[in-house]
C-alpha cells in the first residue's frame, strides 16, 4: 500500500486525497491520520503540538509509539494549526503550534507533498473540533507550570517540568495569568483565550527559560483586565505586549500609592447611574463619538447628553484627545485599584 | 449485477437490516487506494491472470519465506489421495531446532479457484517464528478443474503424510494445528471434520481465519454486503459453483465441502475463528463458533468491527489489522502451551 514505491504516477495524488477524505468523513482520530501519512509514504510520521500536549509517532508498519526525541528541524513538515497556511515547509514548528512531520529531510517528492498537505488538513480538522486547553491532570500540570514560572527553580527542575508538559527545548511560549490565581503556559503562536473563561493576562513570547519574566508581565496585564460589566467595563483579556506605557503605570501603582483627584472624580461620577462607566469607557476607547454611540447602542444625541452630564461630574472635558487620554488613564487606574484589592 | 436487498427477510427467513456495518475508517481509506487493483467480482475468465507464473498475486520466493534464515524452506512431492496425482508440500523448519516442534499445517486461500502453497504464507511463518514451530503448506488441486472432493482430499492426504513423517520433519505429532484463511479456512475446518470422522491424524487445534464455510451463500451478511468490499456474494457464488457445480446450494452438499452443513460439531479440536463485521462470511463464521459451543466444544471467536474480507492482509498497518494479526498468535501460544 506504499504509494511512493508502487505508484509514482499522477493517479497517486487522487488516491492520497481519497484516502484522507475517507478518514475525515469516517471521523478518524489523530493516530489514524498520522498512520496514513506514515504508511502512504513509507516514512515514520509524527504530530507534535506542545500546547495540547500531543506527541504522536507512527512507524510505516503502522505501529504507534512514543518518539525517542524532539523533531529534527530539517525534516519535512506541514502546519496543522488552525491559523497557519497549508504549504509544506521545513519549519521547526518552534512556535509550538500543531505540526505534522515526515521523519526525513527534504525536498519532498510529489506523493510526500500531497500526503503532508492532506494529512495536515485532516489533523487540523480534528484539532479544531477538540480544541481546548484543559490539562488532563490539572494538579500535576499546575505544579509543572509553577516550576517553569518560578525564577528560583533549578535548571533540572525546569527540565523535568518542561518534559511533563510536553514542551520541547526551543519552543516559544507565553505565560498566562488567570483571575483566581491559576497559571498557564501556552504556545506563543497559538495563544487564544476562551471567551467566557476567567479574565486573563497574557505575557510576552519567550523561550522556556524566559517564563518567569513572561509570567510577571502576564500578572501585570491581568491587573488591567475588567469584568466587562456595567460596573467594570473593559477587556477581559489583555496582552502585556500591547500595554506600552500602561505597563509602567501598572507596575508602579501599588496599594500604598495615593489616589489622584481624577480617580476620586471618576468614582463620584460613577455614582450617578449605571450608564456612566460604560459611556466613559466607550468614549475613551473608540475612534469617534459616532462609534461610541454605536457601541453603546444609543442615539448620537443621547450620547451627547450623557457626555455633557459626565463632564460636569468629572470636572474635565472629554470630547477632545487630551481629555480622552486623561479619562483613559483614570479608567485604567480604577481597574488597577480593583485588582490590587481582589487579586492580591 | 447483484443488488442489496431492502430491509426485509433473507431466504433463510431471518430479518435483514438494510444498512451494512460501516467499514473501519482506516480500512475504508485503504480501500480507496487498493480497490482499483482488486477485481470487483471474481469471474472464471480472470483465472489465467490470477494463476501461475504470470499471476498478479506475486508469490514470495523461498528466500523471502525463510525470513532471513529463520526457516529452512524445502518442497516435497508426496502421495496424494488414492488414484490422484502427487501433491506438493512446502515445508518450513525452524533453523537450529533440536527438539520436535509444533507445526502449523497451512491451507492457502483463494476462493477455491486460485492460489498456491505460497499464497498467504508469510503471516503464518511470522507466527511460527514466534512459536518456534514448523509450517507445512499444501498445494491442492483447484476448482473448477478439480471439483469437490478433490481439493479437500488433497489437503487431508498432505496432513496424513505430515503426521506419519513427523519424526523426519522434526515435528511433534501431538502439536499439529490445521490453519487457513478464506477458502483455506473452510478447507481447514473440513480437514478437522475428516480427521475426527476417519480417526486421525490427531490435531491440536484448528485456526480458521475468515473461513469460507457455507455454499448456500444466503446468510444475512452475505445479502447485506453484496456488491461491497472484497469477495462479495457474487464472487462467493463463483467460487462455490466452481467447487460444487449444479449441486451448490442444494440438498446434497457434503460437510467436507461446506463445513457449515455439518450436523455434528462435537468432538472437534479447539477452534479459533475470526471474521470482519463487514464481510460476506460474518454470519456463517459466528454461527459455526456458536454451534461448536452448543455442542460443548472449545472455540474462540473474534469479529473485527468494520473489517472487510482479508482486511488484515490488504491493510496490515491499520490499528484494527494489527489487533487482528496479534490475536491468532496470542491464541496459538495458549493452545500450544505445554
Amino acid at each position: 500500500m506504499r504509494l511512493a514505491a508502487v505508484d509514482p504516477d499522477a493517479s497517486a495524488a487522487v488516491r492520497v486525497i481519497g484516502y484522507f477524505d475517507q478518514l475525515t468523513e469516517a471521523g478518524a482520530g489523530l493516530e489514524a491520520i498520522v498512520r496514513g501519512a506514515a504508511v502512504l509514504t513509507g516514512c515514520p510520521a509524527r504530530l507534535t503540538d506542545g500546547g495540547r500536549r500531543i506527541s504522536l509517532r507512527v512507524a510505516p508498519d503502522g505501529s504507534p509509539g512514543a518518539p525517542a526525541g524532539p523533531p529534527d528541524g530539517s525534516w519535512l513538515s506541514a502546519s496543522a494549526s488552525a491559523s497557519a497556511s497549508t504549504s509544506t515547509s521545513t519549519s521547526t514548528g518552534a512556535d509550538g503550534g500543531a505540526v505534522l512531520w515526515l521523519e526525513r529531510p527534504g525536498p519532498a517528492g510529489p506523493v510526500e507533498a500531497m500526503v503532508l498537505e492532506r494529512a495536515a488538513a485532516a489533523a487540523r480538522t480534528v484539532l479544531a473540533k477538540t480544541r481546548g486547553r484543559a490539562p488532563t491532570r490539572p494538579v500535576d500540570d499546575q505544579a509543572a507550570v509553577e516550576v517553569l514560572i518560578d525564577p528560583g527553580a533549578s535548571p533540572e527542575a525546569r527540565r523535568h517540568a518542561a518534559g511533563a508538559l510536553g514542551l520541547a527545548a526551543g519552543t516559544r511560549v507565553r505565560a498566562v495569568a488567570l483571575a483566581g490565581g491559576q497559571a498557564r503556559i501556552v504556545p506563543a503562536a497559538d495563544a487564544g483565550v476562551d471567551a467566557g473563561g476567567p479574565r486573563a493576562g497574557i505575557g510576552t513570547a519567550v523561550g522556556l527559560e524566559g517564563l518567569p519574566a513572561s509570567w510577571a508581565g502576564a500578572r501585570t496585564a491581568l491587573r488591567l483586565t475588567a469584568d466587562g460589566s456595567d460596573d467594570d467595563p473593559g477587556p477581559r483579556s489583555v496582552w502585556y505586549d500591547e500595554l506600552g506605557g500602561l505597563a509602567l503605570l501598572a507596575e508602579n501603582v501599588g496599594s500604598a500609592t495615593a489616589l489622584i483627584p481624577d480617580e476620586l472624580a471618576l468614582e463620584h461620577a460613577a455614582l450617578a447611574g449605571p450608564w456612566v462607566l460604560p459611556t466613559l469607557h466607550a468614549v475613551a476607547t473608540t475612534a469617534s463619538l459616532r462609534a461610541a454611540a454605536a457601541t453603546l447602542l444609543v442615539h448620537h444625541s443621547t450620547l451627547q447628553e450623557r457626555i455633557a452630564h459626565a463632564e460636569r461630574l468629572l470636572g474635565w472635558p472629554i470630547r477632545e484627545p487630551d481629555g480622552r487620554h486623561r479619562l483613559y488613564l483614570a479608567l485604567a487606574l480604577r481597574r488597577l485599584r480593583r485588582h490590587l484589592r481582589a487579586d492580591g | 449485477m447483484t443488488t442489496t436487498s431492502a430491509a426485509g427477510t433473507a431466504p433463510d427467513g431471518s430479518a435483514v437490516p438494510a444498512a451494512p456495518p460501516p467499514f473501519d475508517p482506516e480500512l475504508a481509506a485503504a480501500l480507496t487506494v487498493i480497490a482499483e487493483s482488486i477485481p470487483r467480482v471474481f469471474t472464471l475468465e480472470m483465472l489465467p491472470a490470477l494463476r501461475g507464473a504470470n499471476s498478479i498475486m506475486q508469490a514470495p520466493t523461498s528466500e523471502e519465506l525463510s525470513l532471513g534464515g529463520a526457516f529452512e524452506i524445502t518442497e516435497r512431492q508426496v502421495p496424494g489421495p488414492a488414484g490422484a496425482p502427487d501433491i506438493t508440500l512446502l515445508i518450513g523448519r525452524p533453523s537450529g531446532a533440536t527438539t520436535p516442534t509444533a507445526a502449523l499445517y497451512d491451507i492457502h486461500g483463494g476462493g477455491m479457484i486460485v492460489g498456491d502453497n505460497r499464497t498467504g504464507l508469510l503471516p503464518m511463518l511470522e507466527w511460527a517464528r514466534e512459536l518456534r514451530a514448523a509450517v507445512v503448506s499444501v498445494e491442492y488441486r483447484l476448482a473448477p478443474e478439480t471439483p469437490h472432493p478433490g481439493p479437500v482430499e488433497d489437503c487431508y492426504a498432505g496432513l496424513v503424510w505430515t503426521a506419519a513423517h513427523a519424526d523426519e520433519l522434526g515435528i511433534d505429532p501431538g502439536r499439529i494445528v490445521v490453519a487457513g484463511g478464506s477458502a483455506g479456512g473452510g478447507l481447514a475446518a473440513a480437514v478437522a471434520l475428516l480427521a475426527r470422522d476417519r480417526g486421525g491424524p490427531a490435531l491440536a487445534a484448528q485456526l480458521l481465519l475468515c473461513p469460507m464455510l457455507d455454499d448456500r451463500n444466503d446468510t444475512p451478511s452475505a445479502v447485506q454486503m453484496a456488491g461491497l468490499g472484497v469477495w462479495d456474494r457474487a464472487s462467493n457464488e463463483v467460487g462455490w459453483t466452481a467447487l460444487l457445480g449444479a449441486a451448490r446450494g442444494g440438498p446434497d452438499v457434503s460437510p467436507y465441502a461446506a463445513p457449515a452443513r455439518a450436523t455434528d460439531l462435537s468432538g472437534l479440536p479447539p477452534a479459533f475463528i475470526d471474521v470482519g463485521s463487514a464481510e460476506t462470511f460474518r454470519d456463517e463464521a459466528v454461527a459455526y463458533a456458536s454451534r461448536i459451543w452448543q455442542a460443548g466444544g472449545v472455540a474462540e471467536l473474534h469479529v473485527w468491527p468494520g473489517g472487510f474480507h482479508g482486511f488484515e492482509l490488504m491493510a496490515p498497518q491499520a490499528a484494527v489489522s494489527r489487533a487482528a494479526a496479534a490475536a491468532p498468535l496470542n491464541w496459538l501460544h495458549r493452545v500450544l502451551a505445554d
